[in-house]
């Protein structure tokens, strides 16, 4: 097991190694420079001054030797300074990711506690009513574009109804719990919905292919009732495929709370990573990207693990 | 063969059949009255009598009406020519992505599939890296890039349509991985067939085989996959428009033109719903259609196992 | 018939030849690592024009070994002389002259041929892929070897699935005989049909193999197709050859008790569906683990302590020339 681990952590590191050099390079690819914007900030500064800041800041080198400096400031726990927010990247990323890392986990815990009993459900009866039913709404899960739900979800219950807050986190002056929980339902529910279909029908999906398993036939032959063999031992192996897909399905919840935070103004890591790239924070804008491949890695990780766990048979080379 | 079936099964297999190909028959129906009204859209607008260029600030948010059957936008624009104009570059450019996704796709699985071992554990690693990615936030970067520092033409980046070609192909980067995990799955079956085995017996190249045996006999779960991915493609070109990072102005998107819908809730809440329930009838069509096309090309289903 | 080079030089020559798979690597066995002994050191000649039959239980390594003698897999050890030519380890580009001569027919007819191309285009196959002829000489020739086989010109233009298992083995024999092979590696090619389609497949490939000096090694499960077609019989189990003979030798005076099992076995009269190896008690043991001694020591009537400790060489037996047998007892009378 220590072995099996040591391996997937050595393989993250590369991948995030990988990721930083990639996001460094594309970053180097967008309109503009730092100097430009000084440039902009300052209209009395001549071409020359130009040239000497590029020279200053190491803007006009190889961007293999600019990563290696970066990357050795970054290790040595400088990750630079945020344009925007007029503040230090760490401090501006640490608050937004805690705010995403909430909404990832309800939306999580949610979706999975719907979806997955759906799918339980849908398998067991095959082509009934209630399967037909069931997908029909994994299926528009699955179709319907985030962002426009969101603005539906606002429509209705900010602007029509006005029983919850359209967006943000809490009240101008009024706070506690209750008042930042209102503001975390839209986003949760939303989130949500967009994520559950695909739950739904993996779960459907493998409980049918184990149900068809020789095992679960022998065990229902032997006398086993339905429960016991539902419970007791298909839902186990069901589980195996299902945790892999929603290990795999962590980055795609990324990319939701990125469209779910935009639309409800919420303080997370994906907005803060549109913001700062329609910013042209750059330094901001590499780190939250790694942060976010980081959330997805450590994601992926957990569910290998969990993987192992569940299944028996695995051996850990 | 007869394999003995009560007649609960047989008559299960037959509804299944049934609802599946009502579902898909009518997604197929119901996407091809879009691309008809989407293709017509110059022929519904000088039918209407309006031009959907023009801009009209003492018609704004105008109801419904006989000349504007869904109203005027902002800008007192018609909303349904304007809508239609739109589905016509959102079916297109979901169309065209998922097409050039399914050739990247297909080549990645088809040398998975047919080398398996290490080409094969490689590529899929690669793949699963790829779907794991947080990929809506790359794909802002790559839509963010400066062309110009990229290495294009100066004259490419500036013209209309660049932006339509950058979405194509980001979204195509990000896009191919469904039909590859399915063309490798088929493939690596494929593989151990005995006709391939023939084929190498004879002497046969690997491109060969890959061409003449293998690829042809990819043709089901290339178009199951490939009509899958229409759905996810154009979900994505639609928010990176919406986000203002995708399809440009002047030109319409479905995307595109829910980007003010969010500061005109509150006025003109219809203007948000329209675009948007055109994506998820298009998407969930595809969905639909894909499924039905993946039950009905399924061998498995056609043997009625 | 074509004037062999020598007696001593033959056709095929098999040395040795050995071919292990990995076990596991991956799924339900991933921690059972070992190595599957499919082919272990079989080695036999062949002469020009004649008829060997492999045969044993399924599972006793004779497909395996009937690829590998086609270089489908590369053996793990031994040699594959055709012609006087080393072939193993050669590459691609050198191995296709010697592919041309050396054809196979598979076993399923229904997976053999490429589903989506019509039956033509399967025919001229190797034709294309030997760079032989121009479109019209490959499409006579295509014509040719379609009447050779009993199918008509109109057939040509059709796919396989609309074709009966016979026709697609006939199919099958055209595609390999249209590049003049001079060997035929048929991996019983009958056993998926009918009973009263295997006869007119099995004339229909003597026929080929005076029509055409063919060299046929012919594997199969069916002793009594072998009887009939073969002029010599080779019995396989767990990746060795255990008896050779002349197939009249062999049926008459089988010196090995597992040859004399298979041939109990056979249904007596007509159509029993008994498989060989029915009347052996237990089971075929696992090629991962073959058991220490002669392999055949666990189900043997005759084993003793020596069957445990030693393994039997393939020596000659009985009276026949080229009647060998591996086995302690094989000199006593049989039971």
């Amino acid at each position: 097991m220590t072995r099996f681990l040591a391996t997937r952590v050595a393989q993250s590191v590369i991948v995030l190694a990988l990721m930083s050099f990639a996001i460094y390079a594309l970053i180097g690819l967008m309109p503009g420079d730092p100097i430009d914007l000084m440039i902009s900030a300052d209209p009395k500064m001549t071409p020359e001054d130009a040239a000497r800041l590029r020279a200053l800041y190491g803007v006009d080198k190889p961007v293999v030797e600019r990563y290696a400096n970066w990357l050795m400031a970054a290790l040595g726990g400088d990750l630079g300074y945020s344009r925007l927010y007029a503040a230090p990247v760490l401090d501006v990323l640490l608050p937004a990711l805690g705010n995403t890392l909430i909404l990832l986990g309800l939306t999580l815990v949610l979706s999975l506690a719907i979806g997955l009993p759906a799918g339980v459900v849908a398998a067991l009866r095959p082509y009934s009513r209630t399967d037909y039913a069931i997908n029909l709404f994994a299926f528009a899960g699955i179709s319907v574009p985030a962002f426009w739900l969101g603005l539906l979800l606002i429509i209705v219950f900010a602007v029509i109804l006005g029983v919850l807050p359209a967006g943000g986190t809490e009240t101008v002056g009024g706070a506690g719990f209750w008042d930042q929980a209102k503001y975390l339902v839209l986003p949760v529910v939303n989130l949500t919905l967009a994520s559950v279909g695909g739950h739904t029908r993996y779960m459907r999906a493998a409980m049918m292919e184990t149900l068809r398993q020789d095992y679960i036939r022998t065990a229902r032959a032997k006398g086993a009732g339905r429960a016991r063999v539902v419970l007791g031992h298909a839902l186990r192996n069901a589980m195996i495929p299902v945790v892999t897909i929603i290990a795999l399905q962590f980055g795609y919840l990324f990319s939701g709370a990125l469209i779910t935070e935009t639309i409800f103004a919420y303080p997370g890591m994906g907005k803060l990573i549109f913001d700062s790239i329609m910013g042209n924070d750059f330094n901001l804008a590499l780190v939250a990207l790694l942060f976010a491949t980081l959330v997805t890695l450590v994601g992926n990780l957990l569910a290998d693990v969990a993987y192992a766990w569940l299944d028996p048979r695995i051996a850990y080379r | 063969m007869s394999t003995a079936t009560d007649s609960r099964g047989m008559f299960g297999l037959a509804l299944r059949r049934f609802r599946r190909h009502r579902l898909a028959l009518g997604s197929a129906a119901a996407l091809v009255v879009l691309a008809v009204l989407a293709v017509a859209a110059p022929l519904v607008e000088a039918a209407l009598g309006v031009d959907s260029g023009v801009v009209d600030l003492f018609n704004r948010f105008a109801p419904a009406t006989a000349a504007h059957p869904l109203g005027t936008d902002e800008l007192g624009r018609d909303v349904l020519v304007r809508l239609l104009y739109g589905g016509r570059v959102s079916l297109l450019v979901g169309l065209v992505t998922a097409l050039a996704a399914a050739v990247i796709g297909t080549i990645v699985g088809l040398i998975a599939g047919f080398y398996g071992g290490r080409v094969d554990g490689l590529l899929m690693r690669f793949t699963d890296g790829v779907i794991a990615l947080p990929l809506l936030p790359l794909l802002i970067v790559l839509a963010a890039l400066d062309l110009e520092k990229v290495g294009l033409p100066a004259a490419f980046v500036q013209s209309e349509n660049v932006s339509l070609y950058r979405i194509i192909a980001i979204v195509a980067l990000v896009g191919w991985t469904t039909v590859a995990r399915l063309v490798r799955g088929a493939a690596l079956t494929l593989r151990e067939a005995d006709f391939v085995l023939a084929a190498h017996a004879q002497g046969a190249g690997a491109l060969r085989i890959m061409a003449v045996h293998i690829l042809p006999n990819l043709i089901s779960p290339i178009i199951v996959a490939t009509t899958l991915s229409v759905g996810s493609v154009i979900l994505l070109e639609s928010v990176l428009s919406f986000l203002g990072l995708g399809i440009q102005p002047p030109i319409p998107s479905w995307g595109n033109l829910l980007t003010n819908a969010q500061e005109l809730i509150w006025t003109a809440p219809a203007l948000a719903f329209y675009p948007g329930i055109l994506i998820f009838v298009t998407v969930i069509a595809f969905n639909f259609l894909g499924d039905g096309l993946q039950d009905a090309l399924d061998p498995k289903a056609m043997e009625g196992r | 018939m074509t004037a062999g080079p020598s007696p001593e030089t033959p056709l095929l020559e098999v040395q040795g030849l050995v071919k292990h798979f990995p076990a596991g690597g991956g799924g339900l066995f991933a921690a059972d690592t070992g190595t599957v002994r499919a082919v272990d050191g079989v080695s036999f000649r062949l002469g020009r024009g004649e008829t060997l039959a492999l045969v044993g239980e399924s599972g006793c390594g004779k497909t395996t070994l009937a690829r590998t003698v086609a270089l489908l897999y590369a053996p793990t050890a031994g040699s594959v002389r055709f012609q006087g030519r080393e072939l193993t380890g050669l590459g691609r580009r050198d191995l296709k002259p010697a592919r041309r001569r050396i054809q196979m027919i598979f076993q399923d007819p229904y997976s053999s041929l490429n589903p989506r191309l019509p039956v033509g285009a399967i025919i001229a196959e190797p034709l294309v892929i030997h760079g032989l002829g121009g479109r019209a000489e490959q499409r006579d020739r295509v014509a040719m070897l379609a009447r050779q086989v009993g199918l008509g010109a109109a057939d040509m233009d059709r796919y396989p699935h609309q074709f009966s298992g016979g026709q697609r083995q006939r199919i099958a024999i055209a595609r390999a005989l249209a590049v003049e092979p001079s060997l035929v590696i048929a991996d019983e090619p009958v056993s998926a049909l009918d009973v009263s389609i295997q006869s007119q497949v099995l004339n229909l490939m003597r026929d080929l193999q005076a029509a055409h000096g063919l060299t046929y090694l012919f594997i199969s499960h069916d002793l009594a197709v072998v009887r009939h077609f073969a002029d010599r019989v080779a019995v396989m189990y767990l990746g060795r050859i255990v008896e050779e003979a002349p197939a009249d030798a062999l049926f008459a005076d089988p010196r090995h008790p597992y040859t004399r099992a298979l041939i109990a076995a056979q249904p007596v009269v007509g159509r029993g569906k008994r498989r060989p190896g029915d009347v052996l008690p237990g089971d075929i043991p696992s090629p991962l683990r073959p058991p220490p001694g002669c392999a055949f020591h666990p189900r043997c009537p005759l084993a003793a302590d020596i069957c445990r400790q030693s393994a039997p060489a393939l020596e000659a037996a009985g009276g026949e020339a080229g009647h060998r047998a591996a086995c302690h007892f094989k000199d006593e009378a049989g039971p």
